[in-house]
């Protein structure tokens, strides 16, 4: 591995964990806002990686798709969430279903859990930018457990993205991306998807008076 | 023999500067907060003075009361001699290991929270109990935060480590190398007693952490106590800047590698100054049920630290 | 050529709910109309396939392709599809859904079956993952039509709990792909369904195993495979009616075949032991919930989505007992699709005269609404497997594949799984038939239309169950060649 390789691994591993430390951010807030910026500079930070994979990797697809992750995810996505939360939020998450303390403990965990099941693939691969690929499976996994261990409504549909943007950086650090056409048709599908979240939300907060989760148990037998 | 002179050299280069860093931080915390402020030499006026005065002492401090600053005070020493302040290989080298760190700092709070509690009073004890809830986090943290660095370096040894970051300066991006300093960084806030954690400028009893534990303390056992206290602030500060940037530190024990170890050691702890004087001048004072989760935070970054520098080894 | 007769009548049929603002009923006519186009197209597919002929593909770098899989699967969602538009009308006048409701739905749901029937035909996995993504986005849509609180509630879990399950299955492509690359490099049509196929047998091992975890339990998701089910029954007894047909008709199914066309890949770097395990621990798994939770349940709507789970758990374990399995499964697949969507807009009915989906607030069917009451019986007598239904046929098929390939206890337990449900369907549906009528429900019942287009479904549960025609026999064998090599 040339020299020039090595800066790109370690630039490519480096925005992989400053996107895997904005994810541990969920964890650790509490107000909805924080969560919010959090998602948005874990996005910048994500569209620059896919930038930087572009560049290293000789590959101008990838462009696109940057800019695309950023018009997406840090000014259109934030922008629609910004307005939820005024409209809905004012809430923070006071208890969530683990607490602080045990759910940084839990994250540590989990992206060690990511480091073992991720062995085979680091081996396989042949890519200067295998390093990062535990970190983002253990986004994945961190992302999972906020939508598992929060209460809110609005903090799960933060911690749905943030496991997008997991997959996202997945993608781009395994195999440079996919296809261009591919890799706009499941934005396209998350901004869709975050829609209609937020619309049901909405609906949650005029139905049930609240966005807390745990009101959502009428339904049984 | 250099080799051992060096060594008391630059532990009493240390215990020189210890007080002064105190001082220029809190000078440069009154300038950003519109005040003139004291000399950034008073602390050694304090220490003078605190030397020369009676000790008064409660009539039911027991021996424990007596001997604990001088544990402290040798604890905080010995941790100098240890520490690649201004050279990498040093002939206590083979003592200085990361573990040996940890424990001899541990030791000194272990007996400073002793003496909080000794003579009985309510305040001694609850600085105790909090002091010992952050050291419950924080002391795994720093062996954690070091030994991510340790694994790059294929040894415990601070020495060792700092001559392999020497080696190898593009290391420095590297994830672990980063997440540790972030650990180390929080950790060091929360041990030397800084902003958000505990405000060491309080005179308010219910909000404090390290002062209360040193409320009765008094005349020379005070000045030791605070000796040591800058003493800590130092070997923090001096074991994130050496080992995390470590540029500067002599490997050969020339004067001339020496003179320029000791003034890039000295140009560093004034940066780290200047960046924690203006984080305590931005940052309030965290809850006192908050400061675990900060803590939480720095044992994730330290545990990320230490898997990523394991796997990229 | 044929794919445009497949997929555009439902695009046409949205933009036509979309843009004209009255005359809603007759716009509910022209989109059932255009949905028989839709299968006609798709049964001349199943036709060319079940005659030997060669997948059919279209569109650029071979975007859509119809194999004897997708062939059946397109011929399954186009009929439900047809029958739940031609009763929509219907279902739409006695709900008495506001002009703008009706515009929603009529716009929602075609765009849910361009999206499934996307899905089937797409010969590119990552376009197949995007419609499925669709098919959760539209539906989710109109989950909450009606704005109550457990519609809001039942919405919310569907959309969170597929839309984290979907992206976990985008993760699994992407190790899929990620394996490919690492082994050839970046190549144009590298997501292409054959291509994968084609290099499946020098892929590793490990990843491709971690790729199919990611997959199962990804699409499992959708599929209602447990323990990734919780969003199901409440979704299914939630939606509107003609919805919950499609959904636990077809829409399982279409998430099954995901599933299904993974498993062929990863079976040939593998071979089939590694995913046959884990589809018949989470088949079974699937059973035990479904099984338990029809005996304590209380409403028969989630009675008839937790009997969906369970047949999507036994057509997990066919797919995973070898040859004769798949054939017992995909079997199970027609016969479950015919049957399912049946009861479901029988139960719609029901619904519309009781105003209630408690099991016991119904009793007196047989009084009430002699010719539905008949129906529900055949359709739920025809879901737990009695003869002469084509289930029957399916679920013996099944079991006589296990005991095949050594697995007795398996079978035994299966059974007795089947058995549990068997009798816990027996008694709600005993409690339901029978009886007096409640307090102020009217008697008899005049809808013949409805009735009609139903009893087809009865007519191909009935054929299924007497005679297997030739026509799907070839087809479901062609089937089996495609996915067990």
């Amino acid at each position: 591995m040339n020299g020039h390789d090595t800066l790109f691994a370690q630039l490519s591993t480096l925005g992989a964990s400053v996107t895997l430390l904005f994810g541990v951010v969920l964890l650790w807030r509490r107000s909805l806002g924080a969560y919010i910026e959090a998602f948005r500079w874990q996005s910048l930070v994500l569209s620059a990686v896919f930038a930087l994979v572009g560049y290293y990797g000789h590959d101008h697809e990838l462009y696109i798709v940057a800019v695309a992750l950023l018009a997406l995810k840090v000014f259109i996505i934030p922008w629609y969430l910004k307005r939820l939360y005024q409209r809905v939020g004012g809430e923070r998450e006071a208890q969530p279903y683990v607490n602080i303390a045990t759910s940084l403990i839990v994250a540590g965990l989990l992206v060690m859990l990511a480091y073992a099941i991720t062995r085979p693939l680091v081996m396989v691969s042949k890519l200067p930018t295998r390093g990062g690929i535990p970190l983002a499976v253990g986004l994945i996994f961190v992302g999972l457990f906020v939508i598992v261990s929060r209460r809110k409504a609005l903090t799960q549909i933060v911690g749905f993205l943030v496991l997008e943007n997991g997959i996202a950086l997945l993608a781009a650090l395994c195999t440079y991306g996919i296809h261009l056409i591919i890799e706009l048709g499941v934005f396209l599908d998350v901004l869709m998807g975050f829609l209609v979240m937020q619309v049901i939300v909405y609906h949650i907060r005029n139905t049930f008076e609240s966005i807390d989760v745990e009101q959502l148990n009428q339904l049984k037998h | 023999m250099t080799g051992y002179l060096l060594e008391i050299g630059q532990a009493l280069l240390a215990l020189l500067l210890a007080p002064g860093l105190v001082g220029f931080i809190r000078w440069l915390k009154a300038r950003l907060q519109g005040r003139r402020g004291a000399k950034p030499w008073q602390p050694y006026y304090d220490l003078r003075k605190l030397l020369g005065k009676e000790v008064v002492m409660s009539k039911n401090a027991s021996w424990l009361f007596r001997f604990a600053p001088y544990v402290i005070f040798a604890t905080a020493v010995a941790v100098t001699l240890l520490v690649p302040l201004v050279a990498a290989p040093l002939p206590f080298d083979a003592v200085g290991d990361l573990l040996v760190v940890v424990y001899l700092l541990l030791l000194g709070t272990f007996f400073l929270a002793l003496a909080g509690l000794d003579p009985g009073t309510s305040f001694g004890g609850m600085g105790a109990s909090r002091e010992v809830t952050v050291a419950a986090i924080a002391e795994p943290t720093i062996a954690l935060a070091i030994f991510g660095l340790a694994v790059g370096a294929g040894s415990t040894n601070l020495g060792r480590i700092v001559a392999q970051t020497l080696s190898n300066p593009g290391a420095v991006i590297n994830p672990g190398h980063l997440l540790g300093f972030t650990a180390l960084f929080i950790v060091m806030i929360a041990e030397t007693g800084r902003l958000p954690v505990d405000n060491p400028s309080t005179h308010l009893e219910l909000t404090m952490i390290h002062e209360a534990m040193i409320l009765e303390y008094s005349g020379r056992y005070l000045a030791l106590i605070e000796w040591a206290a800058a003493l800590k602030l130092l070997i923090f500060f001096s074991l994130l800047s050496n080992l995390f940037l470590p540029w500067g530190v002599a490997t050969t024990l020339t004067p001339g590698a020496l003179g320029v170890s000791v003034v890039a050691l000295v140009v560093k702890l004034a940066a780290l100054a200047v960046i924690v004087a203006l984080l305590e001048t931005r940052i309030a004072k965290l809850r006192l049920f908050r400061v675990p989760e900060l803590l939480g935070v720095s044992f994730v970054l330290a545990l990320l630290s230490v898997t990523s520098s394991f796997l990229l080894r | 050529m044929t794919f445009l007769f497949l997929l555009f009548p439902s695009l046409i049929a949205a933009a036509l709910a979309a843009a004209i603002r009255r005359y809603r009923s007759l716009v509910g006519w022209v989109n059932a109309l255009l949905s028989l186009i839709a299968l006609g197209a798709a049964v001349k597919f199943a036709d060319h396939a079940a005659r030997g002929g060669g997948a059919s593909v279209f569109g650029p770098g071979e975007l859509l392709r119809a194999d004897g899989l997708s062939a059946l699967m397109m011929v399954c969602v186009a009929a439900v599809a047809s029958l739940a538009l031609f009763l929509s009308p219907g279902f739409g006048r006695e709900s008495q859904y506001s002009p703008s409701q009706l515009r929603r739905y009529q716009f929602f749901i075609n765009l849910f079956i361009f999206s499934m029937l996307l899905t089937v035909s797409a010969n590119n996995v990552g376009v197949m993952w995007i419609a499925i993504e669709a098919t959760t986005i539209f539906s989710a849509m109109l989950i909450p039509l009606t704005l109550t609180k457990p519609s809001v509630e039942a919405s919310w879990k569907y959309i969170l709990i597929c839309s984290v399950g979907i992206a976990l299955a985008f993760a699994g492509t992407v190790l899929g792909y990620f394996d490919f690359v690492s082994l050839s490099g970046r190549a144009e049509n590298a997501l292409n369904w054959p291509v994968l196929l084609a290099s499946a047998p020098s892929l590793h091992p490990e990843v491709m195993k971690l790729a199919f975890v990611f997959l199962l339990v990804g699409y499992g998701t959708k599929a209602g495979i447990a323990p990734m089910h919780t969003w199901l029954p409440d979704a299914h007894s939630e939606a509107p009616t003609p919805l919950s047909a499609m959904m636990s008709g077809v829409l399982l199914a279409v998430a099954l075949y995901a599933v299904l066309r993974w498993k062929v890949v990863v079976d040939a770097t593998l071979g089939d032991g590694y995913t046959n395990k884990l589809l018949i621990a989470l088949g079974l798994l699937s059973l035990v919930v479904a099984s338990f939770s029809i005996v304590l349940s209380r409403n028969y709507k989630r009675m008839l989505a937790y009997s969906s789970i369970e047949h999507t758990g036994l057509m997990c374990i066919g797919l995973a007992l070898g040859p004769l399995g798949v054939f017992a499964a995909m079997l199970h697949l027609v016969n479950h699709t015919a049957a399912k969507s049946m009861t479901f807009l029988l139960a719609g009915r029901v619904l519309h005269r009781y105003h209630t989906t408690q099991i016991k607030g119904v009793s007196g069917l047989l009084k009430t609404m002699p010719g539905t009451a008949g129906m529900l019986a055949a359709g739920l007598l025809a879901t737990i497997g009695l003869p002469p239904f084509g289930l029957f046929i399916s679920e013996f098929a099944l079991i006589r594949a296990g005991f095949a390939t050594g697995h007795p206890w398996l079978m035994g337990a299966v059974l007795i799984l089947l058995a549990v449900a068997f009798v816990a369907i027996i008694g709600h549906l005993n409690r339901m038939l029978y009886g007096t009528p409640p307090e102020g429900v009217a008697v008899g019942e005049k809808g013949g239309r409805s009735l009609a287009l139903l009893s087809l479904n009865v007519a191909v549960l009935v054929t299924l169950g007497l005679a297997l025609p030739a026509p799907v026999e070839t087809l479901l064998n062609q089937i089996v060649r495609i996915v067990s090599r």
